[in-house]
Protein backbone atom coordinates (compact mmCIF):
# COMPACT_ATOMS: atom_id res chain seq x y z
CA UNK A 1 0.00 0.00 0.00
CA UNK A 2 1.40 3.21 -0.48
CA UNK A 3 1.55 6.32 1.73
CA UNK A 4 -0.33 9.53 0.40
CA UNK A 5 2.48 12.53 -0.19
CA UNK A 6 2.61 15.04 2.21
CA UNK A 7 3.46 19.19 1.56
CA UNK A 8 6.73 19.99 1.93
CA UNK A 9 7.76 22.24 5.28
CA UNK A 10 9.34 24.96 5.31
CA UNK A 11 13.22 24.94 5.62
CA UNK A 12 15.27 25.93 8.66
CA UNK A 13 17.88 28.46 8.12
CA UNK A 14 21.35 27.57 7.76
CA UNK A 15 22.02 28.86 11.21
CA UNK A 16 19.14 27.20 12.72
CA UNK A 17 21.08 23.93 11.90
CA UNK A 18 24.16 24.36 13.63
CA UNK A 19 25.53 21.75 15.45
CA UNK A 20 24.40 19.10 12.87
CA UNK A 21 26.34 17.94 9.83
CA UNK A 22 27.34 20.72 7.45
CA UNK A 23 28.18 19.91 3.42
CA UNK A 24 31.74 18.84 3.75
CA UNK A 25 33.83 20.65 1.49
CA UNK A 26 36.50 21.20 4.21
CA UNK A 27 36.88 16.92 4.26
CA UNK A 28 37.02 16.89 0.90
CA UNK A 29 39.15 12.76 0.25
CA UNK A 30 42.81 13.55 -0.32
CA UNK A 31 42.25 11.98 -3.94
CA UNK A 32 45.35 12.30 -6.22
CA UNK A 33 43.09 12.01 -9.40
CA UNK A 34 42.31 15.05 -10.50
CA UNK A 35 38.95 13.66 -12.37
CA UNK A 36 36.55 15.37 -9.90
CA UNK A 37 38.75 18.27 -8.96
CA UNK A 38 36.72 21.87 -9.97
CA UNK A 39 32.52 20.50 -8.26
CA UNK A 40 30.75 18.57 -10.05
CA UNK A 41 32.07 14.73 -10.09
CA UNK A 42 32.82 13.16 -13.74
CA UNK A 43 31.52 9.80 -13.32
CA UNK A 44 33.45 6.81 -15.41
CA UNK A 45 29.52 5.76 -15.50
CA UNK A 46 27.17 8.47 -16.96
CA UNK A 47 23.80 6.06 -15.66
CA UNK A 48 25.90 5.41 -12.13
CA UNK A 49 25.99 8.65 -11.71
CA UNK A 50 22.24 9.43 -11.96
CA UNK A 51 21.63 6.96 -9.52
CA UNK A 52 24.46 8.38 -7.40
CA UNK A 53 22.55 11.62 -7.68
CA UNK A 54 18.63 10.25 -7.05
CA UNK A 55 19.72 8.41 -4.11
CA UNK A 56 22.15 9.51 -2.24
CA UNK A 57 20.66 11.90 -0.06
CA UNK A 58 18.33 9.05 1.61
CA UNK A 59 20.91 6.50 1.90
CA UNK A 60 23.21 9.52 3.32
CA UNK A 61 20.72 9.94 5.66
CA UNK A 62 19.57 6.75 6.60
CA UNK A 63 23.41 5.91 7.48
CA UNK A 64 23.27 9.16 9.47
CA UNK A 65 20.58 8.68 11.30
CA UNK A 66 20.72 4.87 11.73
CA UNK A 67 25.12 5.24 12.82
CA UNK A 68 24.80 8.52 14.59
CA UNK A 69 28.35 10.25 13.36
CA UNK A 70 28.59 12.26 10.04
CA UNK A 71 32.04 11.08 9.26
CA UNK A 72 31.44 7.05 9.93
CA UNK A 73 27.60 8.26 7.41
CA UNK A 74 29.96 9.66 4.84
CA UNK A 75 32.06 6.68 4.83
CA UNK A 76 28.90 4.35 4.71
CA UNK A 77 27.56 5.44 1.80
CA UNK A 78 30.80 6.15 -0.10
CA UNK A 79 31.02 2.10 0.89
CA UNK A 80 27.30 1.15 0.01
CA UNK A 81 27.98 3.04 -3.63
CA UNK A 82 30.60 1.28 -4.29
CA UNK A 83 29.26 -2.14 -3.58
CA UNK A 84 26.04 -1.23 -5.44
CA UNK A 85 28.71 -0.60 -8.44
CA UNK A 86 30.54 -3.83 -8.28
CA UNK A 87 27.03 -5.54 -8.15
CA UNK A 88 25.35 -4.02 -10.87
CA UNK A 89 24.99 -6.97 -13.17
CA UNK A 90 23.50 -8.22 -9.81
CA UNK A 91 20.27 -6.11 -9.67
CA UNK A 92 17.70 -7.86 -11.67
CA UNK A 93 15.30 -5.04 -11.50
CA UNK A 94 12.84 -7.53 -8.99
CA UNK A 95 12.75 -4.53 -6.43
CA UNK A 96 12.94 -0.89 -6.86
CA UNK A 97 16.59 0.34 -6.99
CA UNK A 98 16.01 2.54 -3.83
CA UNK A 99 15.11 -0.87 -2.01
CA UNK A 100 18.20 -2.51 -3.18
CA UNK A 101 20.69 0.17 -2.14
CA UNK A 102 18.86 0.53 1.11
CA UNK A 103 19.41 -3.61 1.49
CA UNK A 104 23.16 -3.08 0.87
CA UNK A 105 23.08 0.06 3.59
CA UNK A 106 21.16 -1.82 6.29
CA UNK A 107 23.36 -4.74 5.98
CA UNK A 108 26.56 -2.56 6.20
CA UNK A 109 25.33 -0.14 8.52
CA UNK A 110 24.07 -3.44 10.88
CA UNK A 111 28.04 -4.91 10.24
CA UNK A 112 29.12 -1.59 11.52
CA UNK A 113 27.24 -1.26 14.39
CA UNK A 114 28.16 -4.98 15.63
CA UNK A 115 31.34 -4.76 15.26
CA UNK A 116 30.72 -1.24 17.14
CA UNK A 117 28.76 -3.25 20.16
CA UNK A 118 31.13 -6.16 20.31
CA UNK A 119 33.98 -3.67 21.10
CA UNK A 120 32.04 -1.68 23.59
CA UNK A 121 29.29 -4.15 24.86
CA UNK A 122 26.07 -1.57 24.55
CA UNK A 123 22.62 -2.46 24.28
CA UNK A 124 19.98 -0.32 23.65
CA UNK A 125 17.41 0.42 26.11
CA UNK A 126 14.61 -2.37 26.47
CA UNK A 127 11.79 -2.02 24.63
CA UNK A 128 9.68 -3.17 27.48
CA UNK A 129 10.23 0.76 29.44
CA UNK A 130 8.57 2.55 26.64
CA UNK A 131 5.52 0.06 26.91
CA UNK A 132 4.52 2.11 29.76
CA UNK A 133 5.85 5.20 28.73
CA UNK A 134 2.55 7.70 28.98
CA UNK A 135 2.99 8.49 25.27
CA UNK A 136 -0.13 9.03 23.01
CA UNK A 137 1.05 8.38 19.29
CA UNK A 138 -2.19 10.71 18.70
CA UNK A 139 0.01 13.70 19.82
CA UNK A 140 1.45 15.88 17.50
CA UNK A 141 5.43 16.42 18.70
CA UNK A 142 5.87 20.14 19.70
CA UNK A 143 9.16 21.70 18.60
CA UNK A 144 10.09 24.97 20.28
CA UNK A 145 14.10 25.23 19.65
CA UNK A 146 13.81 23.96 16.30
CA UNK A 147 17.98 24.50 15.95
CA UNK A 148 18.17 21.67 18.32
CA UNK A 149 16.05 19.47 16.44
CA UNK A 150 18.76 17.29 14.54
CA UNK A 151 21.02 16.44 17.49
CA UNK A 152 17.62 15.80 19.72
CA UNK A 153 16.19 13.86 16.90
CA UNK A 154 19.65 11.74 16.86
CA UNK A 155 19.58 11.47 20.75
CA UNK A 156 16.15 9.76 20.33
CA UNK A 157 16.62 7.50 17.79
CA UNK A 158 19.83 6.05 19.84
CA UNK A 159 17.92 5.26 22.89
CA UNK A 160 14.71 3.29 20.94
CA UNK A 161 16.35 -0.33 19.42
CA UNK A 162 17.88 -0.79 16.33
CA UNK A 163 14.81 -2.30 14.87
CA UNK A 164 12.41 0.11 15.82
CA UNK A 165 14.71 2.98 14.66
CA UNK A 166 15.35 1.39 10.94
CA UNK A 167 11.28 1.19 10.64
CA UNK A 168 10.86 4.66 11.29
CA UNK A 169 13.67 6.01 8.97
CA UNK A 170 12.34 3.86 6.59
CA UNK A 171 8.57 4.71 6.77
CA UNK A 172 9.92 8.57 6.36
CA UNK A 173 10.91 7.83 2.81
CA UNK A 174 7.13 8.38 1.31
CA UNK A 175 8.86 6.26 -1.95
CA UNK A 176 9.15 3.11 0.48
CA UNK A 177 5.38 1.30 0.71
CA UNK A 178 5.15 -0.93 3.87
CA UNK A 179 5.00 -4.08 1.53
CA UNK A 180 8.93 -2.45 0.15
CA UNK A 181 9.70 -2.42 3.88
CA UNK A 182 8.28 -5.91 4.96
CA UNK A 183 10.58 -7.22 2.30
CA UNK A 184 13.25 -5.10 3.45
CA UNK A 185 13.34 -5.81 6.92
CA UNK A 186 12.22 -9.82 6.68
CA UNK A 187 8.54 -9.67 8.38
CA UNK A 188 5.05 -9.34 7.03
CA UNK A 189 3.30 -6.17 6.29
CA UNK A 190 1.22 -6.42 8.89
CA UNK A 191 4.05 -7.16 11.90
CA UNK A 192 5.71 -3.80 10.39
CA UNK A 193 2.29 -1.77 10.90
CA UNK A 194 2.80 -3.12 14.40
CA UNK A 195 6.20 -2.48 15.16
CA UNK A 196 5.66 0.91 13.95
CA UNK A 197 2.88 1.27 16.34
CA UNK A 198 5.33 0.34 19.15
CA UNK A 199 7.93 2.20 17.73
CA UNK A 200 6.32 5.85 17.36
CA UNK A 201 5.35 5.31 20.72
CA UNK A 202 9.01 4.50 21.94
CA UNK A 203 10.33 7.36 19.88
CA UNK A 204 7.29 9.68 20.91
CA UNK A 205 8.15 9.26 24.68
CA UNK A 206 11.72 9.31 24.40
CA UNK A 207 11.14 12.35 22.33
CA UNK A 208 9.00 14.38 25.00
CA UNK A 209 11.71 13.23 27.84
CA UNK A 210 14.27 15.43 26.22
CA UNK A 211 12.45 18.85 26.24
CA UNK B 1 0.26 61.65 33.04
CA UNK B 2 0.20 58.19 31.60
CA UNK B 3 3.33 58.22 29.24
CA UNK B 4 5.54 55.42 30.01
CA UNK B 5 9.19 55.92 30.39
CA UNK B 6 10.98 55.41 27.24
CA UNK B 7 13.21 52.34 28.88
CA UNK B 8 10.22 50.03 29.64
CA UNK B 9 8.23 51.11 26.17
CA UNK B 10 11.59 49.45 24.80
CA UNK B 11 11.51 46.58 27.16
CA UNK B 12 8.03 45.38 26.88
CA UNK B 13 8.48 45.99 22.68
CA UNK B 14 11.75 43.76 23.39
CA UNK B 15 9.23 41.09 25.08
CA UNK B 16 6.26 41.18 22.27
CA UNK B 17 9.17 40.30 20.01
CA UNK B 18 10.49 38.10 21.68
CA UNK B 19 7.21 36.10 22.17
CA UNK B 20 6.36 36.31 18.38
CA UNK B 21 9.94 35.04 17.71
CA UNK B 22 9.02 32.17 20.00
CA UNK B 23 5.84 31.28 18.44
CA UNK B 24 7.59 31.48 14.60
CA UNK B 25 9.79 28.68 16.38
CA UNK B 26 7.09 26.58 17.62
CA UNK B 27 6.66 23.42 15.08
CA UNK B 28 4.43 20.72 14.98
CA UNK B 29 4.66 17.11 13.57
CA UNK B 30 1.83 14.97 13.82
CA UNK B 31 4.40 11.99 13.06
CA UNK B 32 7.58 10.58 14.11
CA UNK B 33 7.93 10.08 10.38
CA UNK B 34 6.83 13.92 9.58
CA UNK B 35 9.23 14.93 11.95
CA UNK B 36 12.05 12.82 10.16
CA UNK B 37 11.20 13.54 7.09
CA UNK B 38 11.41 17.11 7.96
CA UNK B 39 14.71 16.61 9.40
CA UNK B 40 15.95 14.46 5.93
CA UNK B 41 15.28 17.48 3.81
CA UNK B 42 17.21 19.71 6.13
CA UNK B 43 20.56 17.15 5.33
CA UNK B 44 22.79 17.89 2.88
CA UNK B 45 25.03 15.18 1.81
CA UNK B 46 28.89 16.33 2.06
CA UNK B 47 29.72 18.00 -1.63
CA UNK B 48 32.67 15.94 -1.46
CA UNK B 49 31.49 12.73 -1.17
CA UNK B 50 30.15 12.58 -4.96
CA UNK B 51 33.59 13.05 -6.17
CA UNK B 52 34.63 10.46 -3.59
CA UNK B 53 32.55 7.90 -5.06
CA UNK B 54 33.32 8.99 -8.52
CA UNK B 55 36.90 8.51 -7.78
CA UNK B 56 36.27 5.16 -6.75
CA UNK B 57 34.66 4.04 -9.47
CA UNK B 58 36.81 5.20 -11.99
CA UNK B 59 39.64 2.91 -10.17
CA UNK B 60 37.38 -0.18 -10.60
CA UNK B 61 37.12 -2.15 -13.53
CA UNK B 62 33.40 -1.91 -15.01
CA UNK B 63 31.12 -4.33 -13.50
CA UNK B 64 30.25 -7.47 -15.83
CA UNK B 65 26.59 -6.98 -17.65
CA UNK B 66 24.23 -9.77 -15.84
CA UNK B 67 22.87 -12.56 -18.63
CA UNK B 68 19.71 -11.33 -18.95
CA UNK B 69 21.07 -7.90 -19.86
CA UNK B 70 23.43 -9.34 -22.01
CA UNK B 71 20.50 -11.32 -24.05
CA UNK B 72 18.45 -8.63 -24.19
CA UNK B 73 20.94 -6.25 -25.76
CA UNK B 74 21.91 -8.49 -28.66
CA UNK B 75 20.42 -7.33 -31.72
Amino acid sequence: MSRPVEAKPSLVSDEARRGEPLPLSARASAGDEPACSGGKPRWASPEFGSIYEAHSRQIYYLALRFLGDPTQAEDATHDVFLKAYRKLGEFRGDSAMRTWLYRITINHCKNLLQTWHQRHMVNNADDSLWETAPASTDSPLRVLEIKELGQRIQNTLAVVSDEYRLLLLLVADQQMSYEEIAALTEQSADAVRGKLHRARKAFIAQFQKSA
Amino acid sequence: MNLKPAKLQQQQKQETTQHAGAQQATREFPSPEELLRHDAEQIEVPRALANRVAESIAREPRPARSWWRRLFSRP
